[in-house]
C-alpha cells in the first residue's frame, strides 16, 4: 500500500511540474500561429542537411523550456511547413540548447568545464544525427497523420499537390481544417480554441507518460542502476536507463545528476545529460503527436546507440 | 466539454498551489509557475465557456476519449492528495554525492538542520571535529538495511521523482522504538562511534519528541 501511495505521489509530482512547461510551449505555438499565420517565414528557413538542423537548434534559445514545452512548438513548426531538418533539429536540440538548461548545468557543475562544453555539443551532435536519420524516411512514414495533413495544407501546391491533401477529397470523411489560410490572421477565439485542444491532447499523453514513469520508478530500485558505477560501459548503459526512467525535465536534470556524479564515470554522466532530454518515458507519449510510432522507435534506438558511443568516447578520453 | 476539462486541470494546478500540496511534491521555485498556469487555464476555460455552451446547445459534439480520461485523472488528483511514504521513497534511492565542496557559510551547531550537518560532514568528514557539539534537528525515521534507524530528510532538486535521502546515524535513548516514517525533533550532542571498522559521527539523542510532518518536508 505504501508503494502505491508513493507511486501516486511521484506521479503527481512529475505531472504538476511538467504541465506548466507544456502550457508555455502551447502558448508560444499559439502566439506564433496568430502572429505569423501560414508561417511563410518558417518555410523560408534553411533546408540544407546541416544548416537546417543547426538553425533549428539555435531556435532553442528563444524557448527557455524543457522537452515537454518544445514538443508543441516543434509540432507548430512542422504544421506551418518549416523544413523537416530544421524542425527536427529544434525538437531534439532545444531541450538542452536553451539558456535555462545551460545555466543550470553550469550551476550544478561549476568545477567541470568539460561537461559545460560537452553537454551542448553532445546534444547538438545527437540532434544533427537524428535529423539526418529521420529525414531518410518519407514524410508519410515519419510524421503523425494529423500533423502530416496540417503540414500539407500549409505547403505551397508546388510541394504538396492537391491529391496529397486528404481534406476535401471525394469519398473521404470531412476533416476539420485546423490551419489558417496563408497570410490571413485567424480570429483570436479560434487560436485559443486550437491551443486549448492541443494542450488537452498533449496533457492526456503526458498523464500516460508520467504514470508509466512513476510506476517504473517505484518498482525499480535506483541502486540497481547505480551499482555498476565504475564499470565504463555498464555505467553508461545504467545511467541511460536511469535517464529514460526518471523523466525529469532538462532544466533541472543537472542537479539530479550532481547527486550521483561522484559514483559514476564521466561518460555515463554525459550520457544521462544528453539522452534524457531526447528520450524518456514521460516524453514518449508526447512525441506521438509529432512522429509515427516507427519513427519514435527509430529515434529511441538511434539516440541510444549514439549516446552510448559518445559516452564510451568520453570515458576513453577522460579515464 | 473542452472548457470543462481545461477548468478541471486549472483547478488542479491552482488548488495544489494554494492548499500547500506542492510543498510535498515540488521544489519551491516551481510553485509560482504552477499557480500561474492554473489561473491561466481557468481563464482560458472561462473565455471559451460561452462558445462551448452555444455549440453544446446546438448539437452533441464528440469528445475525444483521451480528454475524458485526463478529466477523470484530474478529478482523482483533486480528490486523492499525495501521501508518500518517505522511508519507502528513500529505500528505493541511492544516497547523494560522496563529497561536498567546501561550505561557504556555517551556522552555529545548535542552529544547523539535519541537511546542514550532512553537508558539513561530507565536506569535512573528521568525526572528532564535532564531538560534543550541541544538536537540534528534525526528520523522519529511515531504516537502512542492517543498521540502526537513522534520522533522515529528502533532498529535492525538481520534484519527488528525484528525491534523494540524507540521513544521520542516531544513538536513540534507551527504551525508544522509533518506527519508519515517524517524524521526530531530536536534541542531543554529536559523538563518535566505531562502525564497521571506521570511526563515524553519531547523534547521541538526549531528548526526542514526536512531531507531525512539517508543512515543507522537502529540502533543496
Amino acid at each position: 500500500m505504501d508503494r502505491l501511495a508513493t507511486a501516486w505521489a511521484i506521479f503527481q509530482g512529475l505531472l504538476l511540474e511538467a504541465l506548466p512547461f507544456l502550457l508555455i510551449g502551447v502558448l508560444i505555438a499559439a502566439v506564433a500561429r496568430w502572429l505569423a499565420p501560414g508561417g511563410a517565414w518558417l518555410q523560408r528557413l534553411p533546408r540544407h542537411a546541416l544548416l537546417g538542423p543547426l538553425t533549428g537548434a539555435a531556435l532553442g534559445f528563444a524557448l527557455p523550456a524543457c522537452e515537454c514545452g518544445n514538443v508543441p512548438v516543434a509540432r507548430r513548426l512542422l504544421a506551418a511547413g518549416a523544413p523537416l531538418g530544421t524542425a527536427l533539429g529544434f525538437l531534439f536540440a532545444a531541450p538542452v540548447l536553451n539558456p535555462i538548461v545551460l545555466a543550470s548545468t553550469w550551476a550544478a557543475f561549476p568545477n567541470q568545464p568539460w561537461l559545460l562544453a560537452a553537454r551542448p555539443l553532445g546534444a547538438l551532435l545527437l540532434a544533427l544525427a537524428l535529423s539526418r536519420v529521420l529525414s531518410l524516411l518519407p514524410e508519410a512514414d515519419l510524421l503523425s497523420r494529423d500533423l502530416l495533413e496540417e503540414r500539407r495544407l500549409s505547403l505551397p501546391l508546388s510541394r504538396a499537390s492537391l491529391l496529397e491533401r486528404r481534406s476535401g477529397l471525394v469519398g473521404l470523411p470531412e476533416q476539420p481544417v485546423r490551419t489558417a489560410m496563408a497570410g490571413t490572421r485567424p480570429p483570436l477565439q479560434e487560436v485559443l480554441e486550437h491551443g486549448s485542444r492541443e494542450f488537452l491532447d498533449l496533457a492526456a499523453l503526458l498523464v500516460l507518460g508520467c504514470a508509466i514513469a512513476a510506476a517504473v520508478q517505484t518498482l525499480l530500485p535506483r541502486q540497481w542502476l547505480l551499482a555498476v558505477g565504475s564499470a565504463p560501459t555498464l555505467s553508461i548503459l545504467s545511467l541511460m536507463l536511469l535517464a529514460v526512467v526518471v523523466s525529469v525535465c532538462s532544466s533541472v536534470d543537472a542537479f539530479l545528476a550532481l547527486g550521483f556524479a561522484a559514483q559514476v564515470t564521466p561518460g555515463a554522466l554525459l550520457a544521462f545529460l544528453v539522452l534524457g532530454p531526447v528520450v524518456d518515458l514521460k516524453l514518449l507519449g508526447l512525441l506521438g503527436v509529432v512522429l509515427q510510432p516507427r519513427a519514435i522507435a527509430l529515434t529511441a534506438g538511434t539516440a541510444a546507440v549514439l549516446v552510448l558511443l559518445l559516452g564510451q568516447w568520453f570515458n576513453l578520453a577522460l579515464l | 466539454m473542452r472548457p470543462l476539462v481545461l477548468a478541471l486541470w486549472g483547478t488542479v494546478l491552482l488548488q495544489s498551489s494554494l492548499s500547500g500540496r506542492l510543498d510535498l511534491l515540488l521544489r519551491g521555485v516551481f510553485h509560482p509557475l504552477v499557480g500561474l498556469s492554473g489561473a491561466l487555464l481557468l481563464g482560458l476555460a472561462m473565455l471559451q465557456l460561452p462558445g462551448g455552451l452555444r455549440r453544446g446547445g446546438r448539437r452533441n459534439q464528440h469528445t475525444p476519449w483521451p480528454w475524458l480520461l485526463s478529466g477523470v485523472v484530474a478529478v482523482a488528483v483533486l480528490l486523492l492528495p499525495p501521501r508518500p511514504s518517505f522511508s519507502q521513497l528513500a529505500a528505493n534511492r541511492s544516497a547523494p554525492l560522496e563529497t561536498e565542496p567546501t561550505l561557504d557559510f556555517l551556522l552555529p551547531p545548535a542552529q544547523r538542520s539535519l541537511t546542514d550537518w550532512v553537508r558539513l560532514l561530507r565536506s569535512q568528514p573528521d568525526p572528532e571535529l564535532y564531538a560534543g557539539d550541541p544538536v537540534r534537528i528534525s526528520g523522519f525515521v529511515l531504516q537502512p538495511p542492517g543498521e540502526p534507524p537513522q534520522l533522515a530528510r529528502l533532498l529535492v532538486r525538481c520534484c519527488l521523482a528525484d528525491a534523494t535521502p540524507v540521513g544521520l546515524p542516531v544513538r536513540w535513548p534507551a527504551g525508544s522504538h522509533p518506527r519508519s516514517d515517524q517524524w521526530f525533533e531530536l536534541q542531543g550532542q554529536m559523538g563518535v562511534e566505531r562502525w564497521r571498522d571506521q570511526w563515524r559521527t553519531v547523534v547521541i539523542a538526549e531528548r526526542i519528541r514526536p512531531i507531525p510532518r512539517p508543512r515543507r518536508p522537502l529540502e533543496p
